[in-house]
């Protein structure tokens, strides 16, 4: 028995939605490297890019509604637009993201980008957003168990820069602004995982129909995080 | 997976459906409903040879709303007619198990059926009001059952059009034929018909079915009006309507009560694949 038309439009959806993933993933890489070579011309870019993607998550979610609307869909086909709209949300501010990168470019010099590692935290964080995707596609339960434990390494990739950007500031000749500036980067960065972390939740709840997000240990490791 | 193949892998899961007895866990909170109103026990219908519907175990709460959903054939209307012994008008249908309201079994030896349908009352795919005045058919009950007092007789009528949201449209013409309404406000008149003799439950067949999008809705609102203050059952082949009306869903496929939830969780989670498919419109 053949699928019917309206599974076709939910592929068409998920489609549009992987792409935007792309872009959005593509455009937080070229931020860092941006602001690693301190490129003007690339950070222009970055911020068309940055415009094109919020256009096209509002196009995307206009076909959500119109979906919702028409087709009334239930089960896994509510849940699927569901995932997408939200999946499509973070997506889009995972883009902001890379544009507040670059607003950071002109607070921070090569010399002070040198004594962090953003790029490896930039990788895993894009890592995450990448295999978030890749389990919403396969509807992979598992990789998105495990794109939820890699956010753990993030925090501590992010707490490690807290620590030695605190210690620096004690420092009387610490370039204060500058290092305010390296501390931004690494939150932003570590936001992104965060949202990647949701795009895994919304995954569980795509495959289980169940809202895994702030259960009880959840709320422990909120609390937790929040006395580190 | 061909088409024939995953027609004899549904079935074969029909085979295999869960037959434990389904009680939904999540209870919504109305005032003095939730308790079983109707019990079904390995309660099979049988046209002759025929096992239309197999071995249902289920508790239908009070007071609540209860969707009965599945493809055409599948046993939901005989199982709904089977409540008030409608099925009984059908010579040869009989049923194995026990199906027992209030406790009481529906198909015991000395069940008063006239009684049983005062209790039990219902309303049929098409409107089917009687050829006489609006005042008449809602007094065709109470007076079957003895009322003659005229003063008594109105107060009926006035407050089962009230409650079947009609009173404001017909008080005016209440002895004007009640074939002249719209076919909206004769359904409603059915409903107020039914409700007329204060019965406990209310049986739907596809009230709706015959009905405009504006009549229909106006049914809807008053099953939800009517939530609260009787059990509610309703066997209807639009999802959206379940969903929308309805405080538990059956599904039915091929006589068998598949899965049997809360109408929310139903439509967002459905714990059996055959319900999935169903109400995603990947067979029908």
């Amino acid at each position: 028995m053949s699928d019917r038309p309206v599974h076709e439009l939910i592929k068409e959806l998920s489609e549009s939605l992987v792409q935007l993933s792309d872009k959005v993933l593509q455009n937080f890489y070229n931020a860092l490297t941006a602001v690693k070579n301190q490129d003007e011309q690339q950070a222009r870019e970055i911020r068309l890019v940055d415009d094109e993607i919020d256009l096209t998550e509002v196009r995307l979610e206009e076909r959500c509604l119109a979906f919702l609307a028409l087709q009334q869909p239930v089960a896994r086909d509510l849940r699927t637009i569901v995932t997408i709209m939200k999946i499509n949300d973070d997506l889009e501010r995972i883009g902001d993201l890379a544009v507040h990168i670059i607003e950071r470019m002109p607070e921070i010099n090569s010399e002070m980008l040198d004594k962090f590692d953003f790029e490896t935290m930039g990788h895993h964080a894009g890592e995450m957003t990448a295999r978030s995707i890749e389990a919403f596609v396969n509807k992979d339960r598992i990789l998105a168990d495990r794109v939820e434990a890699m956010d753990e390494e993030i925090d501590a990739m992010h707490s490690a820069v807290f620590k030695k950007v605190a210690r620096q500031m004690k420092d009387s000749e610490a370039d204060i602004d500058q290092l305010i500036a390296a501390l931004s980067i690494s939150r932003y960065i570590e936001r992104m995982a965060d949202h990647a972390t949701r795009i895994a939740g919304e995954v569980i709840y795509l495959v289980t129909g169940e809202i895994a997000r702030h259960s009880e240990s959840s709320y422990e490791k909120l609390i937790q995080s929040l006395k580190d | 997976m061909t088409a024939d193949s995953r027609e004899t892998s549904q079935k074969e899961q029909v085979k295999t459906a869960n037959r434990e007895i389904y009680l939904p866990s999540e209870r919504k909170n109305i005032s003095g409903g939730g308790t079983p109103h109707v019990v079904a026990k390995d309660f099979s219908i049988y046209y002759g040879e025929f096992e239309a519907v197999k071995k249902v175990n289920a508790d239908i709460l009070s007071r609540y709303v209860t969707a009965i959903i599945g493809p055409s054939g599948c046993g939901k209307s005989t199982f709904l007619r089977a409540i008030n012994r409608m099925n009984d008008l059908i010579p040869s249908c009989h049923t194995t198990g026990a199906l027992r309201f209030d406790g009481e079994d529906i198909y015991g030896k000395f069940t008063d059926e006239v009684l049983l349908r005062k209790k039990i009352g219902m309303v049929f795919q098409k409107p089917n009001p009687f050829p006489k005045s609006i005042f008449d058919n809602i007094a065709y009950g109470p007076r079957l059952h003895g009322l003659n007092d005229r003063k008594q007789l109105a107060e009926i009528v006035e407050r089962s059009l009230r409650k079947a949201a009609l009173w404001d449209e017909v008080s005016d013409r209440l002895d004007k034929n009640a074939l002249g309404l719209s076919g909206g406000q004769q359904q409603r008149l059915c409903v107020a018909r039914a409700l007329a003799v204060e019965p406990e439950i209310l049986l739907l067949d596809e009230p709706t079915s015959a009905l405009d999008p504006k009549a229909t809705a106006k049914i809807e609102d008053l099953i939800q009006e009517l939530r609260g203050s009787y059990t509610i059952m309703i066997v209807t082949h639009n999802m959206q309507q379940a969903s929308r009306v309805s405080d538990y869903t059956m599904f039915f496929y091929e006589g068998v009560l598949v899965e049997y939830a809360r109408t929310a969780q139903l439509f967002t989670n459905p714990k059996d694949r055959m319900t999935e498919d169903y109400i995603t419109g990947r067979f029908s």
